[in-house]
């Protein structure tokens, strides 16, 4: 007899068994279908199927694989689930047979049930997927057109291809590092490729992959990198080329600018005239010693000081009679002479020309200039004073304006042109007036004067001549005519007689009037003379008033302004 | 001048001829040479196969595309395809151990089994009851004159290569002259005939090539 105890076992043992039994069909099914993926030969002589398990039912299932092959009925099972990893059937050669067809099933089964799979058709000669090509090289080239990609592989190692067997076409695929789209190419049966002109300096990437004659593509390769190193462009010639010419071109232009060089500084920055002061020493003046610079423009024996007012009182006998007029001659010689210095110094100012000379400074009087004409040392005044005086005085109340001569400039040098000779010096033409008439000014013009003064002791450097020893200190003064001038502006004096030059009416001009602008209108009806007549004549007793080319009727001579005042004017300040 | 020229035409009329034929005795003597000519010949040969092939695929597949499931169902087995009993080697290991007469003799015995299927299956084209019937026509046309051309060339071939021709007795026969009766069995048909000539031309192809790389095997492209 159980006890209760027993009893009790009893129960709990069957109700755990019920409720095993329960569970076992609780929640556990039998297997899903499964399902054949793919089949596929990698060299078509082998081949592994694929298949998609389905659901397991909760419960440890097993999968097997069926085949039949097309004239038999005999159903035989995978040789092999492992060698191609889970789900799989791998078929191997012995297994294997081309232009057949397999009809293969997939059967899962567990405890509850077992389910099999759609029959699937194969036949291995259409299932041919190689494996991917092998030892991708990828390296930058170099040939005479520049570097290029060369991209090599091998077959995959399983494919026959000596045999015949399989035939496989490759395809390759590159593109920089950077860039989204590949670009394909299709290199056939080789197993080389190049790739040219490749970006300088870029990474490139490059796949390759294969397929058989009648087949699938094999998948892309893994991966080769290459980095193109940075070369010119294969036209580096065409630019070595152009570069070369265009550093000749660069030189020889340099090189002419550089023979033209004056000309172009004269071209780019014109030169701006500057005072230029023969025989002055810049270095003396920089040296601070500014008085020996000064000094060096002074003549010596030239004007000495002591002979200042000598010269000045000379040059100022004013002959009162109103038949004796002065020819001022000269001034416009020496002017022209001074002129002709003037021109031959490019680079002279005119002011220099015009300088009015020291005297004048010296004098302080800017009221007129005084024509100094003949220096003489013993003559000239240190000052302004005395009968220059009275003849500013007196000629201030003429209405005609004087025509004075200039003194002469200091210049160093004369034109050797210049005869010298002694004879006694007249009194300076000044032309004069009467204080009731008008004075006709001889008008010659300035450049053509008949006479001009030359001291004996004008001694200037340069100066062709000698001193004439005979003549006196005094009176050494000489006329001298203009021959004429040549056509450098250079003034041939030939020397006149002793005797005073004595004009009539007809070598004066008369001023008919200054405009506003300082110009000094001259009638010149009046001179008939011509210069031809007075050279057949000689220079004897009458002056050659050099007339200028005949014009209609007026002379116009601009002043400056500093000139005329008080009436008098300065022809050695006439500019023709 | 004109009958200087004339004359002189004339005479070359008679050096023509002899130029042109001892050129032709020369070129026939290069293309003679068999080293050269079995190579390039086969080369050839492979190279039509392959097209040959290529077409027959393809214009299954222009049948598959408007495929009425219920005639798949209806189709033969493959081994119910008149080459059948020609007996093929299946693997590798066979093909290779096979000479190359007798391989070429087998691609020779197959393509004349299917020159006149081909035939048929060119003339049943057209009337075949399909919505890609005219691109179907002019493939089939196609394979028609590409199987004859191999045929040609292959027995050119096979001349050069000295070996015999196949025993007509075995050839396999194709007894039927139509593709069936009604619409749809004709379609069957003539989907069935299409995939079994898509299974021999693709023999034909691989053991032709087989052939090539054996005939030349230093060829670096192909072999």
């Amino acid at each position: 007899m159980l006890g209760p105890f027993r009893v009790l076992q009893l129960l709990l043992l069957n109700l755990f068994f019920h409720l095993l039994a329960e569970a076992s069909t609780a929640g556990f099914t039998p297997p899903g279908k499964p399902k054949l993926t793919s089949c596929r030969s990698p060299e078509k002589e082998t081949f592994t199927c694929w298949w998609d398990p389905g659901s397991d039912g909760g419960l440890p299932t097993t999968y097997s694989l069926y085949y039949r092959l097309e004239n038999s009925e005999t159903v035989y099972e995978c040789p092999d689930y492992r060698t191609a990893g889970e789900n799989s059937c791998f078929f191997s050669k012995n297994d294997t047979t081309i232009w057949v067809n397999y009809n293969i099933t997939v059967v899962a089964t567990n405890e509850l049930g077992s389910n099999h799979s759609d029959s699937v058709e194969v036949d291995v000669a259409y299932i041919v997927q190689p494996n991917t090509p092998v030892n991708v090289t990828v390296a930058v080239k170099e040939d005479d057109q520049g570097p290029y990609v060369r991209v090599s592989w091998e077959k995959p190692p399983k494919a026959d291809t000596s045999s015949g067997w399989i035939t496989l076409v490759y395809q390759l695929r590159v593109k920089l590092e950077k860039e989204r789209d590949w670009e394909e190419y299709d290199a056939g049966y080789q197993k080389v490729f190049k790739v040219f002109s490749p970006r300088s300096g870029g990474t490139y990437m490059v796949q390759v992959r294969c397929k058989p004659d009648h087949g699938f593509w094999s998948e892309w390769s893994n991966t080769s990198y290459v980095t193109v190193p940075d070369y010119l462009l294969k036209e580096r010639y065409l630019w070595i080329v152009i570069g070369t010419i265009s550093l000749v071109i660069f030189i020889i232009l340099t090189w002419m600018i550089n023979l033209k060089r004056n000309s172009v500084k004269h071209f780019l920055l014109p030169p701006v005239p500057g005072p230029k002061i023969k025989g002055f020493d810049k270095q003396q003046l920089k040296n601070g010693k500014a008085e020996d610079a000064f000094n060096a423009l002074v003549i010596q024996g030239f004007l000495p000081a002591s002979d200042y007012e000598d010269l000045l009182v000379e040059y100022l006998e004013v002959y009162d009679n109103d038949n004796q007029e002065l020819v001022d001659g000269g001034k416009d010689l020496q002017d022209g002479l001074l002129k002709s210095k003037c021109m031959s110094d490019n680079d002279s100012g005119r002011g220099s020309c015009d300088s009015h000379i020291l005297l004048m400074e010296k004098c302080g009087e800017g009221k007129e200039e005084l024509p100094v004409e003949h220096p003489r040392p013993q003559e000239v005044v240190g000052k302004c004073s005395g009968p220059m005086e009275d003849l500013v005085a007196n000629t201030a109340e003429l209405n005609t304006s004087l025509v004075h001569t200039l003194a002469p400039r200091f210049s160093p040098s004369l034109p050797s042109q210049i005869n010298k000779k002694g004879s006694p010096g007249t009194p300076t033409p000044i032309s004069e007036k009467g204080e009731k008439q008008k004075r006709e000014l001889h008008n010659s013009s300035p450049a053509l004067s008949g006479y001009s003064h030359i001291n004996n002791e004008f001694d200037m450097n340069g100066l062709v001549g000698k001193r004439d020893p005979a003549a006196p200190a005094f009176r050494s003064m000489e006329y001298v005519e203009v021959q004429k001038v040549s056509q450098q502006n250079v003034l041939l004096l030939r020397p006149l007689g002793p005797t005073p030059v004595q004009l009539a009416a007809e070598d004066y001009s008369k001023v008919k009037g200054v405009t506003s602008d300082n110009v000094l209108l001259l009638q010149s009806e009046q001179s008939r003379l011509r210069i031809s007549d007075c050279q057949e004549r000689g220079e004897q007793e009458e002056s050659c008033p050099r007339q200028q080319h005949p014009q209609a009727g007026k002379l116009a001579i601009h002043l400056p302004s500093n000139v005329i005042q008080g009436g008098y004017v300065d022809s050695a300040t006439m500019i023709y | 001048a004109d009958a200087s020229v004339l004359s002189v035409v004339n005479g070359c009329d008679d050096l023509c001829v002899s130029v042109c034929v001892s050129v032709s005795v020369l070129m026939c003597a290069a293309m003679c040479s068999e080293a050269v000519g079995v190579s390039d010949l086969l080369d050839r040969a492979s190279q039509i196969s392959d097209k040959l092939h290529s077409l027959s695929t393809s214009l299954s597949n222009d049948l598959d595309s408007h495929f009425v499931p219920v005639t798949r169902l209806l189709m033969p087995r493959p081994s119910a395809c008149h080459t059948s009993s020609l007996q093929t080697p299946n693997d590798k290991d066979h093909a290779l151990r096979v000479p190359e007469t007798e391989l070429l003799s087998l691609v020779r015995s197959l393509v004349l089994a299917w020159t006149d299927p081909l035939a048929l299956l060119s003339s049943e084209a057209s009337a075949l009851d399909h919505p890609a019937n005219s691109i179907i026509n002019t493939k089939a046309k196609e394979l028609h004159d590409q199987s004859k051309t191999l045929g040609e060339g292959l027995e050119h071939l096979v001349s050069k290569m000295g070996s015999s021709g196949p025993s007509i007795s075995l050839l396999p026969l194709f007894e039927s002259n139509d593709l069936g009766q009604d619409p749809t069995s004709r379609l069957v048909n003539f989907h069935f005939l299409l995939s079994c000539f898509r299974r021999d031309s693709h023999k034909i192809d691989s053991f032709l090539k087989v052939l090539r790389c054996r005939a030349a095997p230093m060829n670096p492209d192909t072999c």
